[in-house]
C-alpha cells in the first residue's frame, strides 16, 4: 500500500464565468521515505491538488468532483469533518512558500509549536513548550530557548522557514506536503532549507510532496517527479530518468528552456510557443496539443491517458519522445 | 484579499523584543512616549484617586445633611468644596460619583466589548446567513437612537447600578460589533489561519487562538473612547433622574443643584468639570492607543 495514492482527482472551482476544472484527473503516488515533486507553472493545478489532499479547498466555491486520495488505505475523501481534521497536522503536515504569512504575527514561535502538539497530543503546556524547543534544536535553530520566545518578525527568512518545518513536525506527520518551500527565500537558504528537509526525512522516513516551479529543486532533493499541466499530470517518473529521457513534448520544452548554457551569443532563449489554455475553456482532447509541434489529428480528438514509456516513467502522450508513433498507436 | 494585505499585524510591530512581560514593557514604555495617552493616563489616575483615597480624605455618606445649605467652595474648612441646596458635602458627593463612573463606566464597556466581539467575530468568520442575521440585529440597534433606547431600558426595569450598566452596554456594542467584523473578514483570509488549519484547528480554536489575538488591539483602542461615552451616558440617566437611587453620581449632584444654577454655579460646575476631565482622560488614553497599536500612523 502506497503512502499516498491520488486516483483521477477532480477538482472543481465555481467562477462567475463559469466552473473551472483545476485538477482534471491527477494520478499521483507517494511512498514512505520518497521525495516526491510535483512540477508545473502556475496554474497548472499542483497547489490545488495539495490543498486537495487535505480537503482545504475554498469554500464554497473549490471542491472535490471525483477521484480518490488514498492516504494509508484511507479514502479521504470520503472522511467526515472530525476525522481529518484529526489526519491534518497530525499524520499530514504541510508547510508553505511565505512563511512570514503563514506564521501567527502575534504568537511566539514556541506557542506556536505548542499549540500544533497540543492539538493532537495529550502533552501538559510545560512537557508541549519542552519539546517545542528540542523541535526547534533538530530544525537547526541556534540557542533555541531563547528563539522559542521570539516573535515571527524577529526571525530571519531561512529561520521563520525552519520554524515552520519545526511546527509542521510537531506531530511528526508520515507525509509532509511543501508548497513552495524555498521560493521566497534566497538561493543560500534556499539550499539549506532543502538540506534540512531531506536530512529530517532522513531521519524520519516521513514521505515529502514538494511541489515547485523550479526544476533545479527537483533535480536536487527529489527522488520522483510529476509534471503537471492544465490540471493533469502529464508525465511522471524517477528523477533522473525523467531528466534524461523527457518523453511528454512539455516536458521537453521545460527542460530545453533551461538549458541556456548551451545558447550562442545573439540567439534567442528557448521557449515553448502559445500559452497555456484557459481551464474555463480547454481544448478537446490533449490540453498540450495547440502548443506541441508533433500534434496529430488524434491528439485533438481525444485525451491521452498516463501509461507506462520506458521502465521508470509514465506519460500521458500519444506519441511520447523517445520512440514515436509506433507504440503508442499499439497501445 | 487587498484589505487583507493592508491589515498589517497590529501588535507585532509595536511589541518588538521578547517574551510576554518584555513585551508588556516595551509597550508600556511607547504608550508613555505619545503625549496624548500620557495626559489621558495623568488624568484617569487623578480620577482614580479621588474615588479611592478620597474616601478616606473625606468619608461619609454622600446624601447626609452634613452642614448648612448652599455653602461656597473654602467658605467653611469643614466643607471644602461647599455644600448643595440641602446641605450635602459636595466633596463626599464627588469622591461618591468618581467610583460610580469609573465602576459604570468600565463594567459597562467591558460587557459591550465582549458581546460586541463575539457578535462581530461569528459574523466575520462565517460570513454567509450567520453574518445577515447578526449585522441586522446589529443596524436595529443601531438604527435606534442609543440615549432613548437607554432611557427606555433603565426605566422598564428598576433604575440600580446592574440595570444602567446594562441598559449602556445594550446600546454600546454594535460599533464593536462592526469593528471586530470587520477585523475578521480581512484577517480570515491571511495565510496564517490556513496555515492553522492544515494543522487540523476547528472553528473555534481559530477564532479564539488565532485570530482574536490578531483583532484586539483597535478594540482595546475603541474601548476606551466608549468608557468616555459610556460615563457621559451615565451621568445624563442620572440628570434625569433614572440612576440608582442609592449612590450618588456625577449626573445626580448635576441634577440636583440645576435649580440653583444662577446663584450657586459650583454645584453644577464642580461634578461638570469632573466628568470633562474623565471623559478627556478616557477619550486622550483611546487616542494614544490607537496611535501605538496602529502600525500605520506609529510611524508619524
Amino acid at each position: 500500500m502506497s503512502l499516498l495514492d491520488i486516483r483521477d482527482l477532480q477538482v472543481a472551482f465555481d467562477t462567475r464565468a463559469g466552473v473551472v476544472q483545476a485538477v482534471n484527473g491527477v494520478n499521483l503516488r507517494v511512498e514512505r521515505g520518497e521525495t516526491m515533486a510535483l512540477v508545473g507553472e502556475s496554474g497548472s493545478g499542483k497547489s490545488v491538488t495539495a490543498y486537495a489532499i487535505l480537503r482545504l479547498l475554498a469554500k464554497p466555491a473549490g471542491r472535490i468532483s471525483g477521484g480518490q486520495v488514498l492516504f494509508q488505505g484511507t479514502d479521504l475523501v470520503q472522511l467526515d469533518e472530525r476525522a481529518i481534521r484529526a489526519i491534518r497536522g497530525n499524520r499530514i503536515a504541510m508547510i508553505f512558500q511565505e512563511p512570514l504569512a503563514a506564521l501567527n504575527p502575534v504568537l511566539s514561535i514556541g506557542r506556536q509549536i505548542t499549540e500544533a502538539i497540543r492539538l493532537h497530543r495529550d502533552a501538559s503546556p510545560r512537557a508541549a513548550w519542552e519539546q517545542a524547543v528540542e523541535l526547534l534544536d533538530r530544525v537547526q535553530i541556534p540557542s533555541p530557548r531563547q528563539r522559542a520566545q521570539d516573535y515571527p518578525h524577529q526571525l530571519s527568512g531561512g529561520m521563520r522557514q525552519r520554524a515552520m518545518i519545526a511546527i509542521a513536525l510537531a506531530c511528526e506527520p508520515d507525509l509532509l506536503i511543501a508548497d513552495e518551500p524555498t521560493t521566497a527565500l534566497d538561493v543560500t537558504t534556499q539550499a539549506q532549507i532543502l538540506a534540512l528537509l531531506k536530512q529530517l526525512q532522513l531521519s524520519t522516513g516521513m514521505g515529502l510532496l514538494l511541489i515547485t516551479h523550479d526544476l533545479g529543486v527537483v533535480a536536487e532533493v527529489a527522488d520522483r517527479a510529476a509534471v503537471m499541466y492544465a490540471g493533469r499530470v502529464v508525465e511522471e517518473g524517477g528523477v533522473n530518468a525523467l531528466f534524461a529521457n523527457p518523453a511528454h513534448p512539455y516536458t521537453q520544452g521545460l527542460l530545453a528552456s533551461l538549458q541556456m548554457d548551451r545558447l550562442r551569443a545573439g540567439e534567442r532563449l528557448p521557449e515553448i510557443a502559445g500559452t497555456v489554455p484557459s481551464l474555463l475553456d480547454l481544448p478537446e482532447g490533449c490540453a498540450f496539443a495547440p502548443r506541441c509541434g508533433q500534434a496529430h489529428r488524434l491528439c485533438r480528438a481525444e485525451s491521452p491517458r498516463l501509461g507506462p514509456a520506458g521502465t521508470a516513467q509514465r506519460v500521458a502522450c500519444f506519441f511520447p519522445m523517445a520512440e514515436p508513433v509506433a507504440r503508442s498507436l499499439a497501445a | 484579499m487587498k484589505a487583507a494585505a493592508i491589515s498589517v499585524s497590529p501588535l507585532s510591530g509595536v511589541l518588538s523584543v521578547g517574551g510576554p512581560a518584555r513585551r508588556g514593557w516595551a509597550f508600556a514604555q511607547r504608550l508613555l512616549r505619545n503625549r496624548s495617552a500620557l495626559i489621558g493616563l495623568v488624568l484617569l489616575a487623578a480620577v482614580l484617586a479621588l474615588a479611592t483615597a478620597g474616601r478616606w480624605l473625606f468619608p461619609g455618606d454622600p446624601w447626609e445633611m452634613a452642614g448648612a445649605p448652599m455653602l461656597w467652595p473654602g467658605q467653611e474648612a469643614d466643607h471644602p468644596l461647599g455644600t448643595d441646596f440641602m446641605g450635602r458635602d459636595l466633596a463626599t458627593g464627588l469622591v461618591s460619583g468618581a467610583g460610580v463612573s469609573l465602576l459604570i463606566g468600565l463594567v459597562s464597556t467591558v460587557l459591550a466589548a465582549l458581546v460586541g466581539t463575539a457578535v462581530g467575530a461569528l459574523g466575520g468568520y462565517y460570513r454567509g446567513w450567520v453574518d445577515a442575521a447578526l449585522m441586522r440585529v446589529t443596524e436595529v440597534f443601531q438604527t435606534v437612537p442609543k440615549f432613548v433606547l437607554a432611557v427606555v431600558l433603565v426605566a422598564i426595569f428598576k433604575p440600580s447600578v446592574g440595570t444602567v450598566v446594562l441598559a449602556i452596554g445594550a446600546v454600546s456594542w454594535p460599533p464593536t460589533a462592526r469593528l471586530v467584523r470587520s477585523e475578521f473578514l480581512a484577517l480570515r483570509e491571511r495565510e496564517f489561519v490556513l496555515a492553522a488549519r492544515t494543522l487540523g484547528m476547528g472553528d473555534a480554536r481559530l477564532i479564539l487562538t488565532q485570530i482574536l489575538p490578531n483583532a484586539l488591539p483597535p478594540v482595546v483602542a475603541l474601548a476606551s473612547l466608549s468608557v468616555a461615552t459610556a460615563i457621559q451616558t451615565e451621568a445624563s440617566l442620572a440628570f434625569l433622574g433614572l440612576g440608582d437611587p442609592n449612590v450618588m453620581s456625577w449626573g445626580t449632584i448635576i441634577g440636583g443643584g440645576r435649580e440653583q444654577v444662577i446663584d450657586a454655579w459650583y454645584i453644577c460646575g464642580l461634578p461638570g468639570a469632573a466628568i470633562v476631565l474623565t471623559v478627556l482622560g478616557f477619550n486622550l488614553l483611546g487616542e494614544g492607543l490607537n496611535d501605538v497599536l496602529n502600525p500605520h500612523l506609529r510611524e508619524r
